[in-house]
């Protein structure tokens, strides 16, 4: 059965419309990627999947229920986690409490009892901390787990970012550019990080402009452009598909320089 | 257990020093000054109730302008409660701030919704409402002249809290209880879940934490204090009037609040006693106290954007970040 | 039919009142984010500039009503300058600066001119005036025309000149001024001179009608909150519409019941408006 399915999903903005009508199947521990030219929809798809912003029409089913109408933190209860475009993060917390903060649905304790800092509390409170620790290792975070998630580099922060979406536990993770704006170096790591969540059983959608870490990571490739889909399937039928080299070429830089 | 305790008293020395010092001083206060003195007190002790609460709802990023009007509403309330029905005054004060917490929380639900202009907008204009409501209906309100015979609260027949010392106890105690359970509350991880959704409400929401929720829970919780802050002022002056919780009022704990800063739990305490201080010592320019309060503020925005505690911050940064690096609770 | 007539009148009457003042509020907060408390006392500031003008030096009305305009006008520039640049766009801190700004004018007003009786202005215009079978005084109707021509000149300087279409840019997206080749503190700048002016032309065209004290603005600029609410910050057109919505709600229930009341069901409509669509009823979408 199909993780993540979208069904004719859309939608407008005044009469601008933004995502026309996409549907989309992700299998369970699948890379996918979603790429295509800027402004042609994609963060708004993340958006309208994590209920974000209400669709115009159309559906959002995940594990087989429909997620469409449902707020951003019951979605993310459901195991579907997100990363913003710009590093997002609680920039006045230390990375470490970002994680702690971001492990918030795995405390299980009752607003009386975190009151109250009942030893139950406590105990999980040192247990959240030990996995937040744990993910920040995972992520090559470790040693900078009490630096302030402001002033961190740019690197560290989007990497900070995807553990924030991983203390969630998710089944799923959407991530919005993960290697944006780093040096290939800081690439390799992370893709090869995004690899490993296939490991850990994570199925992964990822928007990335990037086309070499794209092409290199994901299992299958959508494309669109204009809110509509253009192509879809593996790196090589993506890049020889007219539409999508069209659509690149209207743009600004060719797709497969594989 | 007693072995814990005794560790964590000695672990923690230094600060409960300073608090039993603190202590000390706010018990022998009252007979070091004069009468009119102790009133100022008594006030400035429901202000710092009124404070604190007012911050508790700034963590999660929204300065709601309906804080003044909630204490109205715990006023009325007791006023209600103990002159018109008889219910002792004990039992008027946790209902009392229930009432405000109560009516909190039915106004939440839209102003939850709303942030920055639209959230000043519209939670004055529910205060403002209740305000209207208290004018408008005579009964039970009293309309503009409000209403009187509020009781003196009832204690040991020994003791006559109508006197100004009693009541600067009675307001001791009670403050130092609410101020105890919302610094409980700002450690703890409800207080670290307000300051994430201030810090990043989308970021809050994609994590799974339920932002409106958390919201309108610290919009309650604020609004019950301001209610208990309410019952103290309503027993003290005896009378309640709708013009006591009017929009002057509000621009006064919003200036106590700047001048602090809210970073901290401690900043609006530091506030508005320091402007309680100074009002009294410009007593014989009171004419122009609006204008020199009005200056202080827009100078504190300028050039020291984080109040006045913000100007320790700029001493101690190290300090405070070496505490957290060693995963410590700043002490204050 | 007589009594609709008046109704209408007495609407559109408060209802173009409540446009002078929310347009101008509207369009420093969409331009700045400036929520801007001392709205009300720039309203006030431009009555006291008649009653000097006019009641006390006897100049002609329009004359003293044009300098109001001005002199509140540049008041709002000198704010600008010197507080509300400051705030950088923060709509916290520039909110704050002009709850300052209120405390000051306000004492500033009662120290040179004295808290004591109100200031009479003599009506202007004192003639009736009867149209269809219902009548007012001239005073109390020129107050819709003149919106109607600043409206107009207004749109006309919004449309037509290059400032005034970045300006109207920016008012929806604030990056836009830029793109426009016009410095964000330019339009900023031309922003709060409109907006305070039009405050003032609003006090200085009241100040015959309602009584001139230091705290007249006070629940004159909560109105124009609501109606700026409501009818979607920075969107002028919106703002018009939501005025047209309050000054009719006012005046139906001023007529029926009273004021109190009719400031109570403005606040229960604004929240319930905002519970149904929080980010603005009449919004840019």
């Amino acid at each position: 059965m199909a993780l993540l399915q979208l069904k004719n999903l859309g939608k407008d903005f005044g009469r601008l419309v933004a995502v026309n009508r996409i549907d989309l199947t992700v299998e369970p521990g699948e890379i996918r990627g979603l790429i295509g030219p800027n402004g042609s929809g994609k963060t708004t798809i993340f958006n309208l999947i994590t209920g974000f912003i209400p669709p115009s029409r159309g559906s959002v089913f995940f594990q087989g229920e429909d997620i469409t109408d449902l707020p951003p933190h019951a979605v993310a209860r459901r195991g579907l986690a997100r990363t913003f475009q710009l590093t997002t993060l609680f920039k006045e917390m230390t990375a470490l409490e970002n994680v702690v903060m971001a492990c918030h649905l795995h405390l299980r304790v009752g607003l009386w009892r975190q009151f109250w800092r009942t030893a139950r509390t406590r105990r999980r409170e040192k247990a959240v901390e030990f996995r937040a620790m744990e993910l920040l290792e995972f992520m090559g975070m470790a040693e900078r787990a009490n630096e302030l998630a402001g002033e961190l580099p740019h690197g560290h922060q989007c990497a900070l970012g995807i553990s924030n979406a991983l203390a969630t536990n998710p089944k799923m993770i959407l991530l919005d550019e993960p290697v944006g704006g780093m040096n290939p170096t800081e690439t390799a790591q992370t893709m090869d990080r995004i690899r490993r969540l296939r490991d850990l059983g994570i199925t992964v959608l990822l928007v990335e402009h990037d086309m070499k870490a794209v092409m290199s990571t994901c299992d299958r490739i959508t494309c669109i452009n204009f809110g509509n889909k253009i192509a879809e399937g593996t790196a090589r039928d993506v890049c020889s598909s007219q539409d999508v080299i069209e659509a690149y070429l209207g743009g600004t830089s060719g797709v497969c320089s594989l | 257990m007693i072995r814990r305790i005794l560790v964590y008293i000695v672990d923690n020395f230094r600060w409960i020093g300073w608090l039993m010092i603190l202590g000390a001083v706010l018990i022998v206060l009252p007979y070091m000054v004069r009468t009119y003195q102790v009133e100022v007190l008594i006030l400035l002790l429901i202000d710092i109730i009124l404070v604190v609460s007012f911050r508790l709802i700034t963590t999660t990023g929204g300065w709601s302008l309906a804080h003044v009007p909630m204490m109205g509403c715990g006023a009325y309330a007791t006023a209600l409660l103990t002159a018109g029905l008889g219910v002792p005054f004990w039992i008027s004060l946790p209902l009392s701030g229930l009432a405000a917490a109560v009516m909190a929380f039915i106004l939440s639900y839209p102003l939850a919704r709303t942030t920055g202009f639209a959230f000043f907008v519209a939670s004055f204009a529910a205060g403002d409402s209740l305000r209207l409501c208290w004018t408008r209906f005579k009964t039970p309100f009293g309309g503009h002249k409000g209403l009187t015979n509020i009781p003196v609260p009832e204690f040991f027949s020994s003791v006559d809290l109508s006197a100004p010392i009693p009541y600067y106890y009675l307001a001791l105690v009670i403050t130092a209880l609410c101020l105890l359970i919302m610094f409980r509350l700002d450690r703890s991880r409800i207080g670290h879940t307000f300051k994430a959704i201030s810090m990043n409400a989308d970021l809050s929401r994609s994590l799974g934490i339920n932002v409106t929720f958390y919201k309108m829970l610290a919009f309650t919780i604020g609004s019950f204090f301001a209610g208990v802050a309410g019952v103290l002022l309503a027993h003290r002056l005896w009378a309640v009037v709708p013009a006591q919780f009017g929009f002057v009022t509000t621009l006064y704990l919003l200036v106590w609040v700047v001048f602090g800063g809210t970073r901290t739990f401690h900043g609006p305490i530091l506030g508005v006693v320091v402007l309680t201080f100074l009002s009294e010592l410009l007593k014989p320019l009171f004419e122009w106290v609006p204008m020199i309060f009005g200056t202080i503020i827009i100078l504190t925005l300028i050039f020291f954007p984080e109040g006045l505690e913000g100007l320790g911050h700029r001493f101690t940064p190290w300090l405070d970040r070496q505490r957290f690096a060693a995963g410590d609770e700043p002490r204050h | 039919m007589e009594f609709l007539f008046q109704t209408i009148l007495n609407g559109l009457m408060t209802s173009s009142f409540y446009a002078l003042i929310a347009v101008g509020l509207s369009l420093v907060f969409g331009v700045m984010h400036i929520v801007n408390f001392a709205h009300g006392e720039f309203y006030m500031l431009g009555a006291y500039t008649v009653w000097i003008l006019f009641a006390k030096l006897q100049w002609p009305f329009f004359l003293a009503v044009a300098a109001a305009i001005v002199l509140v006008g540049l008041l709002g520039l000198i704010s600008e300058r010197l507080i509300f640049r400051q705030a950088h766009g923060q709509v916290l801190s520039g909110f704050i600066m002009s709850v300052g700004l209120v405390f000051i004018l306000q004492v500033a007003v009662v120290k040179i001119w004295g808290l004591g009786k109100m200031k009479p202005v003599p009506a202007a215009f004192p003639e009736i005036l009867n149209l269809g079978g219902v009548s007012t005084s001239w005073q109390r109707f020129i107050v819709i025309p003149v919106t109607i021509l600043l409206l107009g000149a207004l749109w006309v300087f919004l449309d037509r000149f290059r400032i005034g279409r970045a300006l109207r840019a920016s008012a929806l997206n604030p990056d836009a001024a830029a793109l426009q080749g016009i410095s964000p503190k330019k339009c900023a700048a031309v922003a709060m001179l409109l907006g305070s002016a039009m405050a003032g032309a609003a006090g200085a065209l009241m100040a015959p009608i309602m009584s001139v004290h230091p705290y007249m603005g006070h629940s004159v600029v909560w109105t124009a909150f609501v109606v700026v609410i409501v009818g979607g910050p920075g969107n002028i057109k919106g703002s018009i519409y939501a005025a047209l919505l309050f000054g009719f709600l006012t005046t139906v229930i001023t007529t029926w019941i009273d004021s109190t009341v009719a400031d109570l069901v403005n606040a229960l409509v604004m929240l319930f408006l905002l519970a149904l669509r929080p980010e603005g009823v009449m919004g840019h979408d």
